[in-house]
């Protein structure tokens, strides 16, 4: 009961900050980006991989992971924890089923992994998750996709689009840019590979991507569709300098040719 | 009073559980499911102490497939029989142990054959080509020594498993009334009509 | 979780100690089971299933030994076990009907007594076994019910809650509970029954009935029931058929309850006493014969004897 009240290493410090939490954000804003994006009735999850060593099997570095048949969860910042983490997550969705029959709600697995990182925060002896986490999914008997985030310190937040990890930021801004509600199947995926794009410079080797179409139903795009993807973005961004080329030198020379005009002698009056 | 059958054949594996649940005279349901799906390739029929062989039976499911979720493939269906004898041998040996009868059967897609085991409360294991429970097994056991044949088509391996019900259904005092029955193969777990 | 940082952190033969102690009177420590669905068992404060047993080595054999009333007629605790409870689904809802009898071995200890536990606005539960478990947990259930919805934001589904009870009563097999039960309500699937007991057993079906008199409940129920039955009908069966246990049935009578669960939740139909609808028949009310149910009512005036025609005249 008494026990004593310095186990925890999580104290506040006097001006309220909770430093082992704030570290932890650090240590997710060091792992590599994942992105999130909600279609019409579509969820995306993009992650940018790691380059893999020459020897190494690529097969054993996943960042996005199932929990149960219809909720995938990415996450950023420490991989190690997010094993543990998503091991936990796997249980409590067949322990859901096994007491309640039903499976998990996206919102009730995200609440009870927000619950898991929170309980780090504020038990003894123990470290938070250095991670956040997108989960996306679809409910029992729903059409609708879902989209939340975690956060080391517990906070768990539903979303339209989202990143996490290295430059979070950056994509973020693209995507508050960008999003459209109601996207199609090809605009969601498109937007994610975009929004990634921002960040991962080596291109579609680089790039993961999960597609949720509907209850149960999950995809991961072979490299192949990724490479197509992002050939078809460059053309757009090609395209679009292009337009932008032309247009500047019309302008340019629209401007040339006032100027001409101008210091033309105009009529005698 | 409960019966479950089961019997291999070329590349499947036949399992047939009656449905009824009963308590004291009265049949409480008459199409109660007894069978388990536990995986792409495995199936479990249950029987014994009624809410034991429910609360055992979803268990193993659940853990069946949390390895499945974890490890991307599911157990062998020799594997998953280990797994499931050993639970019940450890529950055995607890504060409440589960009186559950079980005949588990999987095709095993690795080796590219059938597998059958028979399994009892008390955690005995035995790999057999035919597998009966309940009152049921004191006909149809010597009835599958005499007509089991273990390269029978499925439609044979049915006609074998109509022949056990028919006993059954002609000789034992308190027969039940209707079975489901389920067939693993290659392409995985489906139900079929007898 | 704390325990085994500790084992991390300090290793001493005194922390060794210390942990030991630490480890019997760990209760402030917050399990996983305050949020997760393990929440599905044991009360609200603490995550694990408490109750209290009875102070002697094999509590059990104590209550056997206390509550045997067969065997012995003086026993200390009589278990009420007389009952008649029956529901069913139909394409109008589920019909929920009871009789109002507690027995306790030969001597009728109530006639009002009320089986149909509203556990909530559209769930019900029936009662039969102990009145004592059936009304303790089925009102704990309720409790549950309720914490569900504030977590989860939606109503439980008849499923889970059965699923819950079932889960509890099994964690106390062999420990002399008795309840046979049927949870009824209505959720996002329609309209549902499941048949709940204390062996553990946790059956979904249309049609249920529970207790000493159900074997006549049922003689009457299976033969009315269809899928299609008007509100009216269905009503007038679920009545008939209690009536029938309780004429046929020592331990079950006096007044029949009745319940129609719809969409928006369950409807209280009426109370109807067993000696009137023997000889009146339910009243004015919708589906009523207009007659009494009882045989000798039924049929005054009919006669079997089959006479020639010339006595007949004669």
């Amino acid at each position: 009961m008494s026990r004593s009240y310095d186990r925890a290493l999580t104290v506040f410090s006097p001006d309220g900050h909770l430093f082992q939490v704030e570290y932890a954000l650090e240590a997710v804003r060091k792992g590599t980006c994942a992105v999130g994006v909600r279609g019409k009735d579509v969820v995306v999850l993009g992650v940018e991989k790691k380059s893999v060593l020459q020897l190494q099997d690529p097969r054993t570095v996943r960042k996005v992971a199932m929990l149960d048949d219809h909720v995938c969860l990415a996450f950023a910042g420490l991989t190690a924890d997010g094993r543990v983490l998503i091991d936990k997550a796997r249980i409590e969705c067949q322990s859901h089923r096994l007491t309640v029959e039903d499976p998990v709600t996206v919102e009730y697995i995200t609440r009870y992994i927000a619950g898991i990182q929170q309980k780090y925060t504020q038990s003894g002896g123990v470290r938070p998750f250095g991670i956040s986490t997108l989960i996306v999914g679809f409910d029992p008997h729903d059409s609708k996709p879902r989209l939340y985030q975690t956060e080391p310190s517990g906070i768990y937040s539903a979303w339209k689009a989202n990143a996490i990890g290295r430059s979070s930021k950056t994509v973020r801004e693209f995507l508050e840019k960008n999003h459209k509600d109601e996207l199609s199947r090809e605009d969601t995926i498109k937007l994610t590979v975009k929004s990634l794009l921002e960040v991962v410079q080596t291109g579609a080797k680089n790039i993961e991507i999960s597609v949720m179409e509907s209850y149960g139903k999950v995809t991961s795009l072979a490299l192949s569709e990724i490479e197509a993807i992002v050939a078809d973005i460059e053309k757009e961004k090609e395209a679009e300098a292009e337009r932008k080329r032309s247009r500047l030198a019309a302008t340019a020379a629209g401007q040339a040719a006032m100027s001409q005009r101008a210091t033309e002698p105009g009529p005698s009056s | 009073m409960e019966t479950s059958f089961a019997l291999t054949g070329k590349g499947y594996v036949i399992i047939a559980a009656d449905t009824t649940a009963a308590r004291s005279i009265v049949k409480m349901k008459v199409d109660e499911d007894k069978i388990k799906a536990l995986g792409p390739h495995l199936l479990m029929a249950y029987s014994g102490e009624p809410g034991d062989t429910v609360q055992f039976a979803e268990y193993v499911e659940r853990n069946i497939r949390l390895y499945q979720i974890r490890n991307t493939y599911s157990l062998r269906p020799s594997a998953a029989a280990s797994w499931v004898r050993r639970s019940l041998a450890e529950s055995l040996r607890s504060r409440h142990p589960y009186s559950v009868n079980l005949l588990l059967g999987g095709y095993d897609t690795a080796s590219y054959d059938p597998h059958l085991y028979w399994i009892d409360y008390l955690g005995t294991i035995s790999e057999v080509p035919f597998a009966a429970h309940g009152y049921g097994s004191y006909f149809a056991l010597s009835l599958l020594d005499r007509y089991h044949n273990p390269e029978a088509t499925l439609e044979e391996g049915l006609e074998t498993l109509k022949r056990c019900i028919d006993e059954v259904t002609k000789r034992l005092v308190v027969s039940p009334g209707k079975y489901k029955v389920k067939v693993v193969d290659k392409d995985g777990v489906r139900e079929v009509e007898i | 979780m704390n325990s085994l940082a500790q084992r991390f952190s300090n290793n001493g033969p005194l922390a060794q100690i210390g942990k030991a102690t630490s480890l019997v009177s760990e209760d402030d420590d917050f399990s996983d089971a305050a949020w997760g669905s393990e929440a599905g068992f044991g009360s609200v404060a603490k995550g694990v299933p408490t109750f209290t047993v009875p102070n002697v080595p094999d509590p059990t054999a104590f209550l056997r030994l206390h509550t045997d009333d067969h065997a012995d007629p003086s026993c200390r605790i009589k278990i009420q076990h007389g009952t008649t409870t029956l529901a069913f689904r139909f394409q109008g809802g589920v019909i929920v009907a009871v009789d109002s009898r507690a027995t306790a071995g030969s001597y009728i200890a109530s006639g009002t007594v009320k089986k149909v536990i509203e556990i909530n606005p559209y769930l019900l539960g029936t009662m039969a076994g102990g009145a004592a478990d059936c009304q303790y947990w089925e009102t704990y259930l309720g409790m549950h019910c309720r914490l569900h919805e504030l977590r989860n934001k939606e109503r439980i589904s008849v499923s889970a809650a059965s699923k819950f009870l079932s889960n509890l009563v099994y964690s106390y097999k062999g420990m002399g509970l008795s309840m046979g039960t049927m949870i009824c309500g209505w959720d996002k699937t329609g309209p549902a029954i499941f048949y709940v007991d204390s062996d553990g057993t946790r059956l979904k079906g249309d049609l249920f009935s529970v207790g000493s008199g159900s074997t006549f409940a049922y003689g009457v129920l299976d033969q009315g029931y269809r899928w299609d039955l008007t509100d009216a009908e269905a009503q007038e069966l679920g009545r008939r058929s209690i009536y029938a246990a309780g004429h046929r049935d020592a331990f079950s009578g006096n007044t029949v309850n009745l319940y129609h669960v719809k969409e928006h939740g369950w409807d209280f139909i009426g109370n109807y006493d067993v000696n009137k609808l023997h000889y009146d028949g339910p009243g004015d009310v919708a589906g009523s014969p207009g007659h009494g149910y009882g045989y000798d009512v039924r049929t005054v005036g009919l006669s079997s004897a089959n006479p020639p025609a010339a006595a007949a005249s004669a």
